[in-house]
């Protein structure tokens, strides 16, 4: 049988196109499995890193697994979070503190951790504010906010440093000039400070004045020096002045010498704060020339070198940490912002225009050799900070690094105009980056710290021991302490309150000193009450003491809103609250039948069915 | 070995054992990962994570013996006994004094069924005796054995003699093995 030609080709052409086809299926689909493999986590085994993400306008930090990208808690620090009963009454104190110092909510930017020897002890995180001026620190043994500051003398508290190796100090950088003399009676010329905060006392130490708006910190790994980024030095006050000269600066402070000029008494003191005047004390304050208006500087793991990104120059210049010379100024992409180190003398730039993260190397660049771009990845889009584990302490992983992209537009199911932030896990194992997965989160992450599980996770406590204070079970008690003033220690565990009634009369200030008397993890109670503004979450052990106003008459149902056993939705109890002319008791409640709900008729209501 | 120090060893061990407790339970269920409950009986009554098991019995209607009589008994019958073997101590292997050992035996052997039977009939009642008004009802009644696992709702429940018991073993084979000295 003779065949066709054409046929024979045809036949000839499917066959070749199939091949291809299902062989670059294979090599998609090996290559996608690959790339899960390396962030998934089954469930019931645990993340090799902890991460850290400022909440941004959230007013919070997100804790996120590494690599699975799995948000595991939020830890609320500069705003109330009724889900964790945090800083939710008015009588709150944390509340007041929150008030007092900036308001109910904080824009909070870049976390940082306690170093000991440049490595990570796992002991304190650090969190600005930059919209309120304020400095959070978290404990780590708790994840709880324990101590936040207001930075006098500055507004925008933007970039903070651990200062290196030991967290002698806690570097904050004011953003936002102000006038001089910290008046406005008189049209003052601006300026701004750097901030030095003792990490123990939480205190304000001293602080350094810098013309122009001081951004982002880093510390020499030595403790020598703090590094931050001043962009326009021209002191304009609108955009287009702000971007006239053709440079602006790296500013070095010499830390010991502004410590010796402190003790010299060199300081102006202002709200209670010395500022020392570098025009006055020599040697405190470097500039170091870098192209106008720079973004990010970040000191590389062995501490020689200090890399400001040039954001509207497509350069990062590279500065010795201990000369303060310029030794290069290699051009990297368009946009650059931060930069962050593995372990093998790479550095990593994020592109904010080019949406990329550059890999480049540090000594090729420093010695000006021309291939030390060594691999570019595209990131979904516009990446501000990146940050790869332990790129900012002395010890790199050099394993996974996060991008945090500030637009995600196509990149999840939509959700409205409002779209979430994205997050990507990128592979630095190899020369090649490898783009893992991503993960959204609430807005808006701008920077990320990671601390090993096996560092931090011994560390953490899962239950309170209870304080000294604490209501003891059997000791619970409602007391009338005034005309107007009712105290209730009251206990909680599964699957009750007691007393799970007491009543209050209209115009009463109501006093509750409530613990969790649970033993055992993750058995956490809350303790919500309608009408009231009120919910509060007892880890086990915890004690927590809430005073508000009774409210109008009623009866008011507390219940527990954390779902903790078989008899969750019966956990709850009756405050009653009487009109003020009232003669009616408790008692009487308790006498009074309610009314019985409808049976259903055959099946027996009381007793055992065995 | 001098069936003297043999006898006064059993006695001397069998106190001690009273020192330590003498049978364990070890309760593990899915939601309790890693941290497995622990209970043991000891001459002072019930000790380990009392707090945690109580505050999970209401909901199957267990409840804690409040009183242990059988444990009294047990304090008495085991000074008792300690007193008989000192007593073996000095009697010669031979005629009555070797009819008095093997009376010691038995009695150390009886004591043994006997508290056996006792803490069986006790975990029974455990198992048994509950709440019917209790919340949930999926429970079935139950018996511990007195050494291996149960299933009660949710939780594995493992029975097991703890260091005082082995100890009152071991001083009891040490008084028979004294009586069988004789006899050989």
């Amino acid at each position: 049988m003779k065949r066709h030609p054409l046929i024979l080709i045809a036949a000839t052409v499917v066959a070749t196109l199939a091949g291809v086809h299902t062989f670059g299926c294979g090599a998609a689909r090996s290559a996608r499995s690959l790339a899960a493999e390396k962030v998934y986590v089954p469930p019931g085994e645990l993340d090799k890193y902890y991460g850290f993400l400022s909440g941004g306008q959230s007013g919070s930090v997100f804790v996120v697994g590494v690599p699975s990208g799995r948000l595991i808690r939020e830890i609320p620090v500069f705003e109330p979070r009724a889900a964790y009963g945090y800083a939710m009454l008015e009588t709150d104190a944390r509340r007041q503190l929150l008030e007092s110092t900036g308001g109910l909510w904080g824009d909070t930017h870049h976390p940082v951790l306690s170093e000991k020897n440049g490595l990570f002890d796992g002991e304190y995180l650090w969190i600005n504010d930059l919209a309120n001026g304020r400095l959070a620190r978290v404990r780590l043994d708790y994840f709880e906010a324990d101590r936040i500051i207001k930075i006098p003398n500055l507004q925008g508290a933007h970039g903070i440093a651990v200062v290196s190796p030991d967290t002698k100090y806690i570097v904050v950088n004011g953003e936002f000039e102000q006038p001089t003399d910290g008046l406005v009676t008189n049209p003052a010329p601006y300026t701004s400070v750097v901030a030095f905060v003792d990490p123990e006392a939480m205190e304000m130490k001293f602080e350094v004045r810098v013309n122009g708006n001081i951004d982002i910190a880093d510390t020499s790994k030595d403790g020598h020096y703090s590094f931050s980024t001043v962009y326009n030095l021209e002191q304009g006050r609108d955009m287009g002045s702000m971007i006239q000269y053709d440079r602006d600066a790296v500013a070095a402070i010499d830390i010991p010498a502004a410590e010796k000029a402190i003790a010299a008494g060199k300081g102006d003191v202002r709200n209670g704060v010395p500022i020392l005047d570098p025009e006055k004390s020599e040697g405190v304050l470097t500039l170091i020339p870098v192209p106008k208006n720079p973004h990010g500087v970040n000191v590389t793991p062995d501490g020689r070198y200090a890399i400001a990104a040039g954001k509207l120059s497509p350069t990062v210049t590279i500065i010795d940490a201990h000369t303060l010379k310029i030794v290069a100024e290699p051009e990297v992409g368009l946009g650059p912002l931060h930069t962050t180190f593995d372990n093998r003398g790479n550095a990593f730039t994020s592109l904010f225009l080019d949406s990329q993260v550059v890999k480049w190397n540090i000594d090729k660049a420093v010695t000006g050799t021309s291939d030390y771009i060594v691999d570019r990845i595209n990131v979904h889009y516009n990446i501000g900070h990146l940050q790869a584990v332990g790129g900012d302490s002395m010890h790199p992983y050099g394993d996974y690094l996060l991008a945090l992209n500030k637009l995600s537009k196509d990149q999840y199911v939509p959700v409205g105009p409002d779209l979430p932030e994205n997050q990507e896990i990128i592979d630095i194992s190899g020369e090649k980056m490898k783009l893992l997965a991503s993960f959204p989160t609430p807005p808006e992450p701008h920077d990320a710290t990671f601390i090993a599980a096996s560092v931090l996770k011994p560390l953490v406590h899962q239950t309170y021991t209870p304080s000294a204070d604490a209501v003891q079970a059997g000791h619970e008690s409602v007391v009338r302490t005034g005309p107007h003033a009712v105290s209730v220690d009251m206990t909680l565990i599964r699957s009750a309150y007691t007393p799970d009634a007491f009543e209050v009369r209209e115009g009463d200030q109501v006093t509750m000193k409530i613990t969790n008397v649970e033993t055992i993890r993750d058995m956490i109670h809350g303790f919500a009450l309608p009408d009231h503004n009120l919910n509060i979450a007892l880890p086990p052990g915890y004690t927590k003491t809430v005073t508000f106003d009774a409210g109008k008459p009623g009866v008011y149902w507390f219940y527990c809103t954390n779902f903790c056993s078989a008899l969750h939705l019966e956990m709850r109890g009756r405050m009653v609250v009487q009109p003020k002319a009232s003669t009616v008791t408790l008692t009487d409640w308790h006498a009074a039948e309610n009314v019985k709900g409808q049976l259903v008729p055959g099946v027996p209501s009381t007793g055992d069915k065995r | 070995m001098n069936s003297r120090i043999v006898y006064v060893a059993a006695a001397a061990m069998m106190e001690a054992a009273l020192a330590l407790p003498l049978w364990g339970f070890a309760m593990s269920a899915p939601q309790y990962p890693d941290e497995t409950l622990h209970l043991q009986i000891a001459r002072g009554g019930i000790v380990g994570d009392v707090h945690e098991v109580e505050t999970l019995q209401q909901y199957i209607g267990v409840r804690f013996p409040t009183e242990l009589p059988e444990l009294r008994w047990a304090v008495r019958a085991i000074a008792a006994l300690a007193a008989l073997l000192i007593v073996a101590a000095f009697t010669r292997p031979r005629g009555v004094g070797r009819l008095y050992r093997i009376a010691c035996a038995v009695a150390v052997v009886a004591f043994l069924a006997a508290s056996a039977v006792a803490v069986q009939s006790r975990l029974y009642r455990v198992g048994h005796e509950r709440d019917r008004h209790a919340p949930i009802r999926a429970v079935r009644d139950f018996t511990p054995p007195l050494v291996g696992p149960v299933k009660v709702g949710n939780f594995t429940v493992w029975s097991f003699p703890h260091a005082g018991a082995l100890i009152l073993l071991a001083a009891s084979a040490l008084s028979i093995a004294g009586a069988r000295r004789t006899v050989a």
